[in-house]
C-alpha cells in the first residue's frame, strides 16, 4: 500500500504518534473504539504492509470505519500528511479482493447499473449560460431545496445552466468503495459532461462533489480547466452584490458545518456570513468550524460502516440539538438527510424563504 | 498472529465468562479480533513505541470489553472475580509507563465508551464528567460554557480524565491552578469487587484518611473511577507573558523560589536548560531561559507580572520580551520528532522528578552527568516546571543511538532514578509508576511502604484482578 520511502516514512510516524488528533476523530468519539483512532488505523496499515497482520476481514472493516472526514488531518502534528491516503488504498485493496461491506457493494452495483449509486433517474437539465449548477446526487430528490435554488436563481436574474440526475455523478461512491478504475471512468465521464456542456464555472451543492473534481480527480490524471464554487459562496456573493435582497428575521440559528467543505474546501466564513445577512443570532456548538464531527452520511451513498456512521449521526444531532436554536442548517444535502431528526434545512431553503421578490 | 510479545503471553480467557459480560454490554462491544487485540496492546510507553514499529509488542490481551457505565463495569468485575479474569483498565492509552499494558493475559476494560460532559455548577464553580472523557473535550465543553479545569498537559488531546486522576497528571499550567489532586472534589468508582464507592464532592472534609486518595494514583490497581467531579475557574480575561536569560539554572531557580514566596501565582513557569532553550529559543540560543505566564483578572495579572519583573531583574535576569512564551504555547504539543528518530533507530524517553528547592540545582546536575555517561547517549537536557513555594518537578529529556536498545534505556533510567535518591528527589512528580517504574518503588517507599500499598491493594482486591503487573503488584 506504501508507494515508496518516503510513505513508508509517514505511516510509521502516524503509527508511533501519541495519538494527539484523537480528540477530534468523530467515529472514536461516538464509538469510544480506541481500534477506529487516527493512530491505530495508521498501526494496522503499517502491520498490513509488513504481513504482521493476518486478519485480512478484520482489516478491511476497520478502513470501512473511518468516517473520512478529514479531522485527523485537520488536527495532525506532521505536515502535509493525511491518513486518508492510505485508507483508501486499503479500501482498494478490499475492493480488488472483493471484501467490500454489503451495502457497499450493492451501492456499486447499482452505480454499475444506472451510472449513480441511488438507480433510475431523469435528466435534469434547464437554462443556458456557461455558468452551471450541478445538481449532487443527494440533491436530486430534495424537492425543497431544488425549488429553493430554482427561486434565488431567478430572482437573482441569474442566468445558469441546471443539469444532474440519469447517470451525471462525479464518482465519489466508487472512489470511496475503493474501486479506483471505476472512479477513473466516471471522472472522464463526469469532465466530459462538463465540457460538452461549454461551462466555465460550476455551482455545486454538495462539497463532496467538489472535492472530488478539484482534488481527487487530478490523482487519477483527470483535470478540469472549470472553476467550481459550492452554494454558500454562490449565495453569499448574492447578498454581497445586491443581486438578492432578504428580509432580516429575529430568531437562533445553528449551522452544521459539513466536515469535507470546511476539512476540505475551507468554507466555514460564508454561510455564516450569509446567516448574519439574514439576521440571525447565529449559536454555535461545542464543535463547530473547523473543528466540526462529520454527520455520519457515508460519503452521501452509504458507503462504509452504517452500523458505525449511524452512532456518529446520533451524536451529532446530540450536539447540535444542546444549542436549543431555533432554525437547524447545513450546506449539504447529505448532512441534511442524515440529521433530519433535527428539522435541518439547507442554508439555501433559508435564503430562498427571506428573499424579497421585487 | 505474527505478532512477536516480549513481556508476556497473550492468555485464554475462560468462553463461559465472555458469553456472561456479552450479555452484559452487548456483542459488538466484546471482541477478541486481532486488530482490536493489536489495539489495545500497548499505551505511549515510549521503549514500546519504539519496538512496535517492528511488530514486536508487549503482550497482548485475551479480550477487549468495552462497557457505556458503570452498571456494566460492576457486573463485568463480577464475573472477573468468579473466572479469576485479569483486567487491565483502559483510558486514553497515553500513559508513558506502560500502566495500560494488557500484563499475563489480562483483558483490557476499554473505558473509552464512558466520556459525556454530565453537568457545570457555576455558583460552586464545579464540574462533572464521566472519566473517559479525552481532556481536549472535556475543555472544550468548559471553554465553550466560559471556563477551564487548567490542567492542560501535553496530552491534553490523548489522555483522558480517569487516566489523569490515575496518575496524579499535571498539566502546564499547575502552578497556578495545581495538580489534578488539587482539582478533584468527588469522585465515582467501582471496586474491584464490582461494589460502588461514590465519594461526594465538598470542597474538604474530616472523615478520617481520605478515601479519594487512593484513587487518586491508583492507576487502576484499586478500582475503576467512573465519574469525576472537578473544580474549574473562569476564563482568564488577561494574560500576560515574560521571560528572562539567567547565568545558571541555580540562579533561575533562585529567582523563581523568591518569585513565589512574594506571593506571586504565574499560570505558567518553566526554567530551560541551555540545550533546551537552543532547541525552543533559536534567538536566544544556548543559553538558560525562563518563561512565565500570569493569567486571571487583568488588575491581578498586572500587579503579579510587575512583582516577577522587579526580582527577576534585581538578581540579574535579562528581559528577552514575550516572544519566548509565544513560541513555546506554539510548540507545546509537538511530539512530532520522537518518531521521527525512533525510525532510525533511536530510543527516545522523558522522565519526571521532584525535590526541594535546596535540592533541586544538584538534582539536575546529577542526572545530567549520570544519564549522559550511558553508552549510547546522544542527548540528555532538562527543563523545571510545575513550582511550589517549596520546589519544582525535574523534566528530563533523553535520547540514545545504542547498539543494545533495551541495555541503554535501562542504564538510563537507573542512572537517573539513582541521582534522584541521592538528591532527596522523589522518582515521579506526575507521570506515576505504571509497569515500568514499579522497579523503583521500594528506592522511593521503602520495604515496609512497598508493603503497606500491596497490603492496600490485596485487601481491596483478593483476587488480584484488576491491573496486574503495575504499581506494586508483581502478580500472585
Amino acid at each position: 500500500m506504501m508507494e515508496d520511502k518516503k510513505e513508508l516514512e509517514q505511516i510509521t510516524n502516524c503509527a508511533m504518534c501519541a495519538n494527539m488528533c484523537k480528540y477530534s476523530c468523530p467515529t472514536y468519539l461516538a464509538t469510544g473504539k480506541e481500534t477506529i483512532t487516527p493512530q491505530k488505523i495508521a498501526r494496522l496499515i503499517l502491520y498490513k504492509e509488513k504481513a504482521f497482520l493476518e486478519d485480512q476481514q478484520g482489516f478491511f472493516d476497520v478502513m470501512f470505519q473511518s468516517a473520512m472526514c478529514g479531522a485527523c488531518k485537520i488536527h495532525c502534528i506532521y505536515d502535509n500528511y493525511d491518513l486518508r491516503k492510505f485508507i483508501q488504498r486499503g479500501r482498494s485493496k478490499a475492493f480488488k479482493e472483493g471484501m467490500l461491506p454489503d451495502e457497499t457493494r450493492k451501492r456499486v452495483e447499482t452505480f454499475a447499473s444506472f451510472g449513480n449509486p441511488h438507480g433510475e433517474r431523469q435528466l435534469l437539465q434547464k437554462g443556458t449560460g456557461d455558468l452551471g449548477y450541478f445538481v449532487s446526487c443527494s440533491a436530486y430528490n430534495d424537492q425543497d431545496l431544488l425549488k429553493a435554488m430554482d427561486r434565488i436563481i431567478s430572482v437573482g436574474k441569474k442566468q445558469i445552466y441546471q443539469f444532474g440526475g440519469a447517470d451525471i455523478c462525479c464518482g465519489a461512491p466508487l472512489y470511496y468503495a475503493g474501486d479506483t478504475e471505476g472512479f477513473e471512468k466516471a471522472a472522464r465521464k463526469m469532465k466530459g459532461e462538463i465540457e460538452n456542456r461549454k461551462l466555465r464555472k460550476v455551482i455545486a451543492d454538495c462539497p463532496t462533489c467538489i472535492k472530488m473534481m478539484t482534488e481527487v480527480y487530478h490523482e487519477v490524471g483527470v483535470d478540469l480547466d472549470v472553476e467550481f464554487v459550492h452554494t454558500t459562496e454562490f449565495l453569499n456573493s448574492l447578498l454581497e452584490e445586491g443581486k438578492i435582497k432578504v428580509k432580516r428575521r429575529n430568531a437562533t440559528a445553528t449551522f452544521h458545518d459539513p466536515c469535507i467543505l470546511a476539512n476540505d474546501l475551507g468554507v466555514t466564513a460564508a454561510p455564516r456570513e450569509i446567516l448574519s445577512a439574514l439576521g440571525f443570532e447565529i449559536k454555535e456548538p461545542v464543535y463547530s468550524q473547523e473543528d466540526t464531527h462529520c454527520c455520519g452520511g457515508l460519503c452521501g451513498a452509504r458507503i462504509g460502516d452504517c452500523g458505525v456512521a449511524d452512532k456518529v449521526s446520533t451524536m451529532r444531532i446530540n450536539e447540535l440539538k444542546e444549542t436549543a436554536a431555533d432554525v437547524y442548517l447545513s450546506a449539504c444535502p447529505t448532512c441534511k438527510a442524515v440529521l433530519s431528526d433535527i428539522d435541518m434545512k439547507d442554508i439555501a431553503e433559508l435564503v430562498s424563504e427571506q428573499i424579497i421578490d421585487e | 498472529m505474527n505478532i512477536k510479545t516480549y513481556l508476556s503471553q497473550k492468555g485464554a480467557v475462560p468462553s463461559e465468562f465472555i458469553e456472561k459480560v456479552k450479555h452484559i454490554v452487548g456483542e459488538e462491544n466484546v471482541s477478541e479480533r486481532e486488530c482490536d487485540l493489536i489495539s489495545y496492546s500497548l499505551d505511549y510507553w515510549l521503549y514500546g513505541v519504539a519496538l512496535s514499529q517492528y511488530g514486536n509488542l508487549p503482550s497482548l490481551p485475551c479480550a477487549v470489553i468495552s462497557p457505556k457505565n458503570r452498571e456494566e463495569i460492576q457486573g463485568i468485575l463480577r464475573y472477573a472475580n468468579e473466572y479469576k479474569v485479569h483486567i487491565t483498565p483502559f483510558g486514553g492509552g497515553s500513559g508513558v509507563l506502560g500502566g495500560a499494558i494488557p500484563l499475563d493475559g489480562s483483558a483490557i476494560l476499554n473505558l473509552q465508551r464512558i466520556n459525556r460532559f454530565i453537568c457545570l455548577d457555576e455558583t460552586s464553580l464545579v464540574a462533572e464528567f464521566e472519566a473517559g472523557i479525552i481532556g481536549a473535550n472535556l475543555e472544550r465543553e468548559l471553554n465553550h460554557r466560559g471556563y477551564s479545569l487548567g490542567n492542560i498537559p501535553q496530552s491534553l488531546h490523548c489522555s483522558t480524565l480517569g487516566g489523569w486522576i490515575a496518575t496524579r497528571a499535571a498539566g502546564q499550567f499547575s502552578t497556578k491552578y495545581g495538580k489534578i489532586e488539587d482539582m478533584v472534589l468527588g469522585m465515582e468508582v467501582v471496586l474491584p469487587d464490582g461494589d460502588l464507592l461514590d465519594i461526594k464532592p465538598v470542597p474538604r472534609r474530616s472523615v478520617g484518611p481520605s478515601l479519594k486518595d487512593l484513587f487518586l494514583g491508583g492507576e487502576g490497581t484499586l478500582g475503576i473511577v467512573t465519574k469525576a467531579v472537578v473544580s474549574v475557574h473562569p476564563l482568564p480575561k488577561g494574560m500576560a507573558k515574560q521571560s528572562f536569560v539567567f547565568p545558571s539554572i541555580e540562579v533561575a531557580l533562585d529567582v523563581v523560589r523568591r518569585i513565589l514566596r512574594g506571593d506571586a501565582k504565574p499560570a505558567v513557569v518553566r526554567i530551560f536548560d541551555e540545550a533546551e532553550s537552543e532547541r525552543y529559543f533559536e534567538e536566544i540560543g544556548n543559553k538558560v531561559t525562563v518563561i512565565f505566564a500570569s493569567e486571571g483578572e487583568p488588575d491581578f495579572v498586572a500587579l503579579e507580572s510587575n512583582v516577577i519583573r522587579r526580582i527577576a531583574e534585581e538578581n540579574g535576569g535579562e528581559p528577552m520580551g514575550e516572544n519566548p512564551v509565544n513560541i513555546w504555547i506554539e510548540k507545546r504539543f509537538d511530539i512530532g520528532l520522537g518518531p521521527v528518530i525512533m525510525q532510525q533507530g533511536a530510543v527516545v524517553d522523558t522522565i519526571e522528578v521532584a525535590s526541594l528547592f535546596k535540592d533541586a540545582a544538584n538534582l539536575y546536575e546529577d542526572m545530567i552527568t549520570s544519564m549522559n555517561a550511558v553508552d549510547g547517549a546522544v542527548m540528555v537536557s532538562g527543563h523545571f516546571s510545575h513550582f511550589y513555594p517549596e520546589g519544582a518537578c525535574l523534566y528530563i529529556t533523553f535520547a540514545g543511538f545504542p547498539k543494545d536498545l533495551f541495555r541503554y534505556y535501562e542504564d538510563t533510567w537507573t542512572a537517573a532514578m539513582q541521582a534522584t535518591s541521592r538528591n532527596n528527589g522523589s522518582i515521579s512528580h506526575h507521570h506515576g509508576i505504571g509497569y515500568w517504574r514499579k522497579q523503583f518503588m521500594q528506592q522511593e517507599l521503602g520495604v515496609s511502604g512497598v508493603e503497606l500499598l500491596r497490603r492496600i491493594k490485596f485487601a481491596l482486591d483478593r483476587n488480584g484482578i484488576l491491573n496486574r503487573g503495575k504499581l506494586v503488584d508483581d502478580g500472585r
